[in-house]
């Protein structure tokens, strides 16, 4: 996946600095740098940093599948990077599972939540959330999870529409 | 000079100990420790998504919350480095090294204590540096002009991806991003509208809080349900400061005495330096007391200094952070980053004026870090109790937290449903980053400074006609102007003296 993420980089870059020069002005009739002029500067960084990188990932990967050996699960990758960099040895965090999948779902369950809280509120688009996320990953606490769904939106909708009065999607039914 | 200061301080302790200021002051420290407690979720984080909840304050009062919530955390982040090897935070990733190995060997509240004192030290450290610092820093900056902004943040910029070991091109192509985002809108110099593909919602540019609780807040969250945090099983710790075994011994403090100091100053100036920042400062904080250890080799395996070195230096690192975004408007760190964006929100533009137009914000905010440091001590050696039992609550009952307060915040801010699916991308694109080495830290800052950038850039392109030469004509651009070229320059010519040693010396072995 890392190489993927580093090839979608690439092709946003690309397209950026694409959109950036069809649109754009670089220079004034002045002979000054005009509205596309940065954009063009970061757009070029972009490309090359964005395709060595690329480039760079998809060796590192391919030297992994031919050596067959599976890197250990990093914690905190940028962190232990720094650490590493100046010699100190901070990888006892590593190891263990890593749960894509549940991100996945997580991710979609959150995707869900943004789209129906314009047409059916803030506060059963919270409940729902709540309770789809609760009873995949939390199934065995039933009651539990029925009364956590239902308080922690309660709360936050009192604290932010009461309290703060700021402005969140109303359902048809008024709250 | 020292009667200014006294009069300065007295000023801010009459804002920061207003009822008001210090009720905010203790609520935001004790969810900063609560922030930092929770693994993956940081500062930032912290502060992007606890900004919407500040709304009915008063702008002091809300910084003063927002700050508490800031160093806060580094207090409470150690927590679960100690006790269960998960760093709360990336700043106190090196503190796992001893201090879970000290937890093992049974000295867990010996370790706990002597953090909170590490990190108090530290951070008042931090805030007596800035009290005298920040105001000559300043008067200093006050001469500047776009040249030496400029210069000023591509150093950070350059200096925050090119500490990332291995990753530091992905830190530059981070810190690349932010510009990018930073360049929708209408540019500033021509009216120009860019990269809004019509949409009316983007004239005004990317709102950056979006982006920083969507990078911060949802990113980490996901990171650590990758990492499986919601399908751990709940940590019933039991801590109580009755216990005799819970106090250091005079041995502790007494070989701790010269780490507390170093790794304060090692800390404060990574913090001050732009770019570097609390996780980079606790690194080389541990890194310098296990070289000038008489026993290094007992670093690892539950060495006091080698807890100590690490807090020290973060919380001295957090309070240092602050020096350059109060006396130049240019924050060091994602955390300080997220700051400024609130400070912008509140109205307050930092830079060297904001302490000549704004004392009582400015002091009142400093003086709130004095008090700040002694309520988080006490909370943290006699609350460590409470604290471990907020432990006890399963990270699958965190995370709708976390979500709900992440989008209801963010769409909170301006009503945008386009501003709350911003928030959703930057979270995977957050994810990604923390999961593939980049640095969602550099994307904020260079988000946030993107604009000024641009306009500093342009600025000092114009007065110079073109030529550029008032990047190095004037004495600060020039060494600026060295320092950049250094830090660009100085690893290339280190890895082609490494590389050519290495081949002389594979040389004279075949001979």
């Amino acid at each position: 996946m890392k190489k993927w993420f580093a090839a979608g980089l690439l092709i946003l870059s690309v397209a950026y600095t694409a959109h950036g020069l069809s649109t754009l002005t670089l220079v004034t009739s002045s002979g000054r740098p005009a509205a596309g002029f940065f954009p063009l500067l970061i757009g070029l960084l972009m490309m090359i940093s964005c395709a060595v990188n690329l480039l760079g990932d998809w060796r590192e990967e391919s030297a992994q599948r031919r050596s067959g050996i599976v890197p250990r699960h990093q914690a905190d990758p940028e962190a232990e990077a720094k650490a590493d960099a100046l010699g100190v040895d901070a990888h006892g965090i590593d190891g263990g599972q890593d749960y894509g999948r549940d991100v996945l779902i997580v991710f979609l369950y959150i995707c869900g939540f943004v789209a129906i809280m314009k047409p059916i509120g803030a506060f059963l688009a919270m409940v729902l959330f709540m309770l789809a996320f609760l009873f995949t990953f939390n199934r065995a606490h039933v009651l539990s999870n029925l009364i956590y769904s239902v308080a922690l939106p309660g709360f936050l909708y009192g604290l932010f529409k009461v309290l703060l009065n700021a402005s969140l999607p109303i359902s048809p039914f008024g709250f | 000079m020292l009667a200014d200061i006294a009069s300065n301080l007295s000023l801010g302790l009459s804002v920061a100990a207003s009822p008001e200021g210090f009720l905010f002051l203790v609520i935001g420290a004790f969810l900063g420790m609560i922030v930092g407690l929770f693994p993956g979720f940081g500062p930032a984080a912290g502060i992007a998504v606890l900004i919407p909840m500040t709304f009915g304050l008063q702008p002091t009062i809300a910084i003063i919350m927002l700050a508490g919530i800031y160093y806060g955390s580094m207090y409470g982040g150690t927590i679960t480095s100690i006790l269960i090897n998960t760093p709360g935070e990336s700043a106190t990733v090196a503190s796992t090294i001893d201090g879970y190995p000290l937890a093992q060997k049974g000295r867990a509240g010996p370790a706990l204590v002597m953090q909170a004192i590490a990190s108090f030290f530290g951070g008042t450290v931090g805030v007596v540096l800035i009290t005298a610092l920040a105001p000559s820093l300043a008067n200093f900056a006050a001469s500047f002009g776009p040249s030496e902004y400029f210069l000023i943040i591509a150093v950070g910029l350059l200096m925050l991806t090119t500490m990332m070991g291995d990753n530091k091109f992905k830190g530059f192509i981070s810190a690349l991003i932010g510009f990018a985002i930073g360049t929708v809108g209408v540019d500033v110099m021509s009216g120009q509208q860019r990269f809004t593909f019509g949409s009316p919602e983007l004239i005004g540019g990317v709102y950056f809080v979006a982006v920083a609780i969507g990078l911060f807040g949802i990113g980490e969250l996901l990171h650590c349900v990758y990492n499986g945090q919601h399908r751990q099983p709940t940590k019933r710790l039991r801590i109580s400061f009755r216990d005799k075994e819970f106090w250091p011994s005079k041995e502790d403090y007494y070989e701790s005495r010269w780490t507390f100091w170093r790794g304060s100053g090692i800390g404060f100036l990574a913090g001050v330096l732009p770019g570097s920042g609390a996780t980079l400062g606790s690194i080389i904080g541990y890194s310098v007391e296990k070289k000038v250890a008489k026993d290094p080799e007992k670093f690892g395996k539950g060495e006091m200094r080698g807890l100590v070195a690490p807090e020290a230096a973060n919380n001295a690192a957090s309070a240092g952070a602050m020096v350059p975004l109060l006396s130049l408007g240019i924050p060091g760190s994602g955390a300080t980053a997220v700051l400024l964006g609130a400070f912008l929100m509140w109205g307050l533009q930092p830079g060297p004026l904001l302490i000549v137009n704004d004392p009582e914000f400015v002091w009142g905010l400093i003086a709130s870090m004095y008090l700040g440091n002694m309520i988080l001590i006490a909370m943290s050696i006699f609350a460590i109790p409470l604290f471990v039992k907020f432990l006890d609550v399963p990270y699958v009952n965190v995370v709708p937290v976390i979500v709900l307060l992440c989008i209801i915040g963010a769409f909170a801010i301006n009503a945008s449903i386009i501003e709350t699916w911003i928030l959703v991308v930057s979270g995977l694109i957050g994810f990604a980053m923390k999961r593939y080495g980049y640095s969602p830290a550099a994307t904020v800052l260079a988000l946030v400074l993107g604009s000024m950038a641009e306009e500093t850039f342009l600025q000092s392109y114009i007065i110079s006609q073109g030529t550029m030469n008032l990047f190095w004509e004037r004495p600060v651009s020039l060494v600026l102007f060295i320092v950049l070229l250094a830090i660009v320059v100085l690893p290339i010519v280190l890895a082609l003296l490494v590389r050519s040693k290495s081949a002389r010396e594979g040389l004279s072995n075949k001979v």
